[in-house]
């Protein structure tokens, strides 16, 4: 239709006239050397202290540096920012720096850096988002100016995997000047990737680091240019990797990277992830859901759910089944005295109707869900299948968090990646040590994982979270359902490799 | 404007009836409503599965028209193994029910209003109109995202917050009807013969301005269905698992490329369903508001 | 003329105070804006403690005299989900809702003119059917599905255009289509109602009489009677533009006010929202205000009614 075309022409004109920015429509980022990537939630802050969503995990180990290193590939620990590291007893770690290192800003590294960052994150008041990633810190100290003393609070044998993972170093005189707001801003670390541009809320823009040192576990990237979007809507993601728009997307469901694979200029693969999801359930004593007080209810509930099917239908080959609520590999993620709750919709039934509640007293709940909406659906018709009316609410993950310390949420299918922390102290204590997420408040399994998580034998540490993962379960304040697992779908030109942490590493991938 | 009012009332049942059927567009309409409407009422009589049962291991089952389809399910079945073609039938209601819950409260106050200012006139006019321009000023989408988003998505609160917010065009065209039927004759003459007030607003003019209501209140009635459908693509109107057409079409879209029918389907009904209610509303402006208006 | 003004100016100003009041109740009712301040991982008595020094805990009425008084010296506060103020954030995003309005404008112009006039010159003829048909589809199509089904042909199969974004003018194509079809007809029906009335008015009649040709006479003397009231039409529906474009930039991941709208009003970003929606109403009010003035200029026989 030639008069359309005029009109779209004309209105492109005005357009074109009225924005300055015009540049050429983008395409399949091996042209200009740029892995264009997607992700689906906002992370509130890009300093890695202050949000608690996957990406922000990821932009951690792209600009910044941890002080120890943990390889993906053995799980062994390695020195990266610090060379070596040495428990001069229970609660004291003293670590020697490497020397000759530089913030993107040029600002040296060096002991400060350590020094007023750790301190900075373990004070309460400066409010670090996911206080289990630093509440173990009591301070650090300078020795020397290359040598460090981090104090902890009481033993915590799982520090190491915490410096090697979310706790990354700050440049200590930029830090103090511009605040974690001026680092959302414009973040500087020490790591393979420099932020060169953000648009709050939609774009990170970010160049190879090329004096990025030798010494460290990590490489200067082989592809100069990674392209963050931030893409909400999965239909956005889908369409724009189809049109050669994007390069690499994650966490896209099964049925959708199966039929993204036959798009013939794309790949997907599967990869394990630590994620693990579960319901937690509202047994606080003043939980305004007064049936979940009823463990007959919460027996029903576990027992409503076909989570085997769910995983064999929805989820990918590499899915497991969990019992408690950690994941498999996490040290301390123990499930052999832990009651299993299998499928039984009649045993549900049963128990429903022992609680008081039938066709003629259904009982109804709403269940709140921030990612994963499929899933929730299919809980919410198992529920249904036992005679329980069961309502989604959406939303985003901080304002669940939000209506979970308001007391107002009667179930919330949770998910939980650990920070890729393989340590159970990562994963149950989040949600069982009186914190935001606590839905149970249960004082007894509180102390056992305190105990769990401050042991310095670790035989002492496994019974301990053993024992308060069988409680839990025992108690039914939780039903552990399976680990996900995620699809990357890229373009075919681009060489990578999945982790289990969910850490899509950038600076390995390079074009074919 | 000078025409005078005329009322179906004026001719008979039955000569009105013929001019419905006269008008092709309003015949068209009220047939394809028809259908929707008896979609909706018998619902569970005609759907082949109940439209919540989930069958994980029947996913993603496609339409007839596909070799590999399941006699069982004829337009097969959703990302939960739902029957699609027992969910669309039940999507009628839903939007049914949104269009006329939404058609009858904020015909309630839209009318109540428009009546006041027209009757009235003078600072209860100055005052309604102002109220009606805030209204105006106001944008229905955002402010029905927040609320809803602040407060919870549930059915009733996407009726509520949809039949509070979209009074204003029916407030606007009860007002210049009724400052129109003000001025005639008989009104007057009620007047004179000392009726009370909302005695001559039910009696006298609440009658005939009525038809013009039908009209506006249908135009109000489908804005109000697509506003639902969009809300619930959102995320943020009626709750899962109801089977909302717009919320088939969220819950569809991620795979719209794959399996275009899926988005397609609901995508077409909603089209057909408001097509269908502006016929009939475009269909009785044209029989009973004199030219020139609308 | 200048008193018409000023009492338009007035109402204008009454109704943005009005607006304001409502936004502030509404929003401050349905959530509690402490909790949200606090942020993750506060305790009970952090956000006691932050209700108390936000002052929070006075009565709502003192809390939004208090907010009138700082948004008049130009201080909306901050966004809790983004931390950076309110105003910065608005101000980066208002420039692509704009672009966009203007051009789903245009768009709706360019199509919605020339259908009207070519059916009231050819009434009942094949163009004013076809007009008809739009007209009616365009109001029954939900805008979102439009909008998906655009993405599946231009955007991912033909690749014409991008996907989502709005980095280039290319960004904006189907979304200011998808919006401008949406009022598209009633600026069809405004055109041809007027061309209608304007072609079997004396002065068109004398005109053609006099040997005029029948396109001049369309163009030069019907078309600008018809003209008229689509400018206040347009400023109207620009209004309804700027505040309903919140679903289509969503879907097309444009970077303007609506879609930041979604973002803190999934968030919960009370401070955003508000403001957002307080200048939302003012550009409505402002803009109905223009067409009245111009159509008040144009036709002087509204001053006085």
């Amino acid at each position: 239709m030639p008069f359309r075309k005029v009109l779209v022409q004309t209105c492109a004109f005005a357009l074109l006239a009225s924005s300055m920015v015009a540049i050429a429509p983008a395409n399949a980022g091996q042209k200009d050397d740029t892995i264009r990537f997607a992700y689906e939630q906002v992370p509130e802050s890009v300093d890695p202290f202050f949000n608690n969503v996957r990406v922000g995990v990821i932009m951690g180990q792209l600009v910044w540096d941890t002080l120890i290193y943990r390889d993906p590939n053995t799980n062994e620990y390695k020195g990266q920012l610090a060379k070596e590291w040495k428990w001069a007893d229970d609660t004291t770690l003293d670590l020697t720096l490497r020397e000759g290192i530089k913030f993107h800003n040029g600002e040296e590294f060096d002991a400060d850096d350590v020094v007023y960052t750790l301190n900075f994150v373990a004070k309460p008041d400066n409010k670090v988002v996911t206080q289990t990633n630093v509440h173990w810190i009591a301070g650090a100290e300078k020795l020397g100016k290359y040598q460090v003393r981090v104090k902890l609070k009481q033993p915590f044998p799982a520090a190491i995997e915490y410096l090697a993972g979310p706790v990354v170093i700050h440049p200590n005189e930029y830090y103090a000047k511009v605040g974690p707001q001026g680092m959302n801003q414009k973040p500087v670390g020490t790591g393979p990737y420099r932020v060169v541009e953000q648009v709050q809320g939609k774009s990170i823009k970010l160049v190879a680091n090329p004096d990025y040192p030798k010494e460290l576990h990590k490489s200067v990237p082989k592809i100069k240019n990674l392209e963050i979007r931030f893409l909400p809507d999965r239909q956005t993601q889908n369409a724009e990797i189809m049109a050669e728009n994007l390069d690499f997307i994650m966490g896209v469901q099964a049925d959708q990277a199966l039929a993204l694979k036959s798009v013939p200029h794309l790949q997907s693969v599967e990869g394990e992830t630590m994620r693990i999801v579960f319901l937690n359930l509202n047994t606080r004593e003043d939980s305004p859901f007064p049936a979940m007080r009823d463990i007959r209810v919460r027996k029903a509930i576990a027992h409503a759910m076909p989570k085997v099917q769910m995983v064999r239908q929805l989820l990918g080959e590499k899915a497991r089944l969990i019992n408690v609520v950690c994941f498999p590999s996490q040290f301390g993620c123990d499930d052999t005295g832990a009651p299993i709750y299998a499928y039984d919709p009649n045993k549900a039934r049963d128990l429903l109707k022992e609680a008081g509640f039938g066709p003629n007293n259904k009982l109804e709940f709403d269940i709140v869900s921030y990612r994963e909406r499929d899933q929730t659906e299919a809980m919410i018709g198992a529920l249904r299948a036992v005679g329980i009316t069961a309502s989604l609410k959406f939303m985003q993950y901080a304002a669940i968090r939000e209506q979970i310390r308001a007391n107002k949420v009667a179930v919330s299918h949770q998910t939980w990646g650990s920070f890729s922390v393989n340590d159970a102290s990562a994963s149950t204590p989040n949600f069982f040590k009186f914190g935001a997420d606590d839905m149970a408040r249960d004082p007894e399994i509180r102390d056992i994982l305190e105990k769990a998580d401050t042991s310095v034998d670790p035989a002492a540490r496994k019974e301990a979270y053993r024992k308060a993962l069988t409680l839990i379960q025992e108690r039914v304040l939780a039903v552990p359902l399976y680990s996900l697992t995620t699809q990357y779908v890229a373009n075919k030109a681009l060489r990578f490799n999945t982790y289990p942490d969910e850490i899509p590493r950038f600076w390995e991938m390079s074009w074919k | 404007m000078t025409s005078a009012f005329l009322s179906p009332s004026a001719s008979s049942a039955g000569a009105f009836i013929n001019k419905v059927l006269s008008h092709r567009g309003l015949t068209l309409g009220l047939i394809l409503l028809g259908i929707i409407v008896f979609m909706a009422v018998f619902a569970p009589l005609l759907v082949p599965h109940d439209p919540y049962d989930q069958d994980l291991a029947r996913r993603m089952l496609p339409p007839f028209w596909n070799p590999r389809a399941n006699p069982a399910h004829l337009l097969g079945t959703d990302n939960l193994g739902r029957d699609y073609l027992s969910r669309m039938i039940y999507g009628a209601r839903i939007s049914l029910l949104i269009g006329f819950s939404v058609m009858v409260i904020s015909g309630l106050v839209g009318t109540g209003l428009g009546l006041l200012a027209g009757y009235f006139g003078g600072r209860v006019d100055l005052f309604i109109t102002f109220i009606v321009t805030t209204r105006l000023a106001i944008p229905v989408v955002l402010v029905a995202l927040a609320v809803v988003a602040f407060i919870g998505n549930s059915l009733l609160i996407v009726i509520l917050v949809l039949g509070l917010l979209k009074w204003d065009r029916i407030a606007v065209v009860m007002r210049a009807a009724t400052q129109q039927v003000r001025s005639l004759d008989y009104v007057a003459a009620a007047e004179a013969a000392g009726a009370s007030v909302p005695r001559i607003i039910l009696r006298e003019v609440l009658p005939n301005v009525f038809p013009q209501l039908v009209v506006v209140a249908t135009v109000e009635a489908a804005s109000a269905i697509l506003l639902e459908a969009a809300l619930s693509f959102l995320g943020l109107g009626v709750q899962p698992p109801l089977p909302s057409w717009g919320l088939m079409i969220s819950e569809a879209k991620t795979m719209m490329f794959f399996a275009f029918w899926t988005i397609a389907l609901p995508g077409s009904m909603l089209a057909l369903l408001v097509f269908a209610i502006n016929l009939v509303g475009d269909g009785l402006r044209d029989l009973i508001v004199p030219k020139g208006r609308g | 003329m200048l008193h018409y003004c000023l009492k338009r100016l007035a109402t204008a100003f009454l109704v943005a105070l009005f607006v304001s009041i409502l936004s502030f109740f509404l929003i401050r009712m349905s959530g509690d804006v402490a909790i949200a301040l606090a942020g993750e991982g506060a305790r009970l008595e952090d956000i006691e403690a932050v209700r108390t020094s936000h002052g929070l805990d006075r009565p709502l009425i003192v809390q939004y005299l208090d907010w009138l008084g700082r948004a008049a010296t130009g201080d909306f506060g901050n966004s809790l989900y983004f931390k950076s103020p309110v105003m910065e954030l608005i101000a980066d995003k208002i420039g692509n809702t704009v672009i966009l309005s203007l051009a789903a404008l245009l768009f709706a112009l360019a199509l919605g003119i020339p259908l009207g006039v070519l059916s009231a010159v050819y009434q009942g003829g094949l163009i004013d059917r076809l007009a008809l048909g739009i007209a009616v589809v365009g109001q029954a199509l939900p805008n979102f599905f439009f909008a998906l089904i655009l993405v599946m042909f231009f955007a991912v199969s033909l690749r014409w255009v991008p996907v989502s974004g709005s980095e280039t003018w290319l960004h904006f194509v189907l979304p200011s289509i998808v919006l401008g079809y949406y009022i598209t007809p009633p600026f069809m029906r405004i055109v041809r109602a007027g061309m209608v009335d304007a072609l079997e008015m004396d002065f068109v009649r004398t005109a053609r009489a006099k040997g005029l040709s029948k396109a001049k006479v369309v163009l030069k003397h019907a078309l600008a009677n018809a003209l008229v009231p689509v400018v206040a039409l347009s400023g109207v529906q620009l209004g309804h533009l700027l505040g309903g474009s919140i679903v289509i930039e969503t879907i097309f991941a444009l970077d303007g006010l609506g879609y930041l709208a979604y973002q803190s009003i999934t968030h919960k970003d009370f401070p955003v929202t508000q403001v957002i929606l307080l200048l939302l109403a003012i550009t409505y009010v402002l803009l109905t205000l223009i067409a009245d003035l111009i159509n008040a200029w144009i036709d002087p026989r509204i001053r006085v009614s």
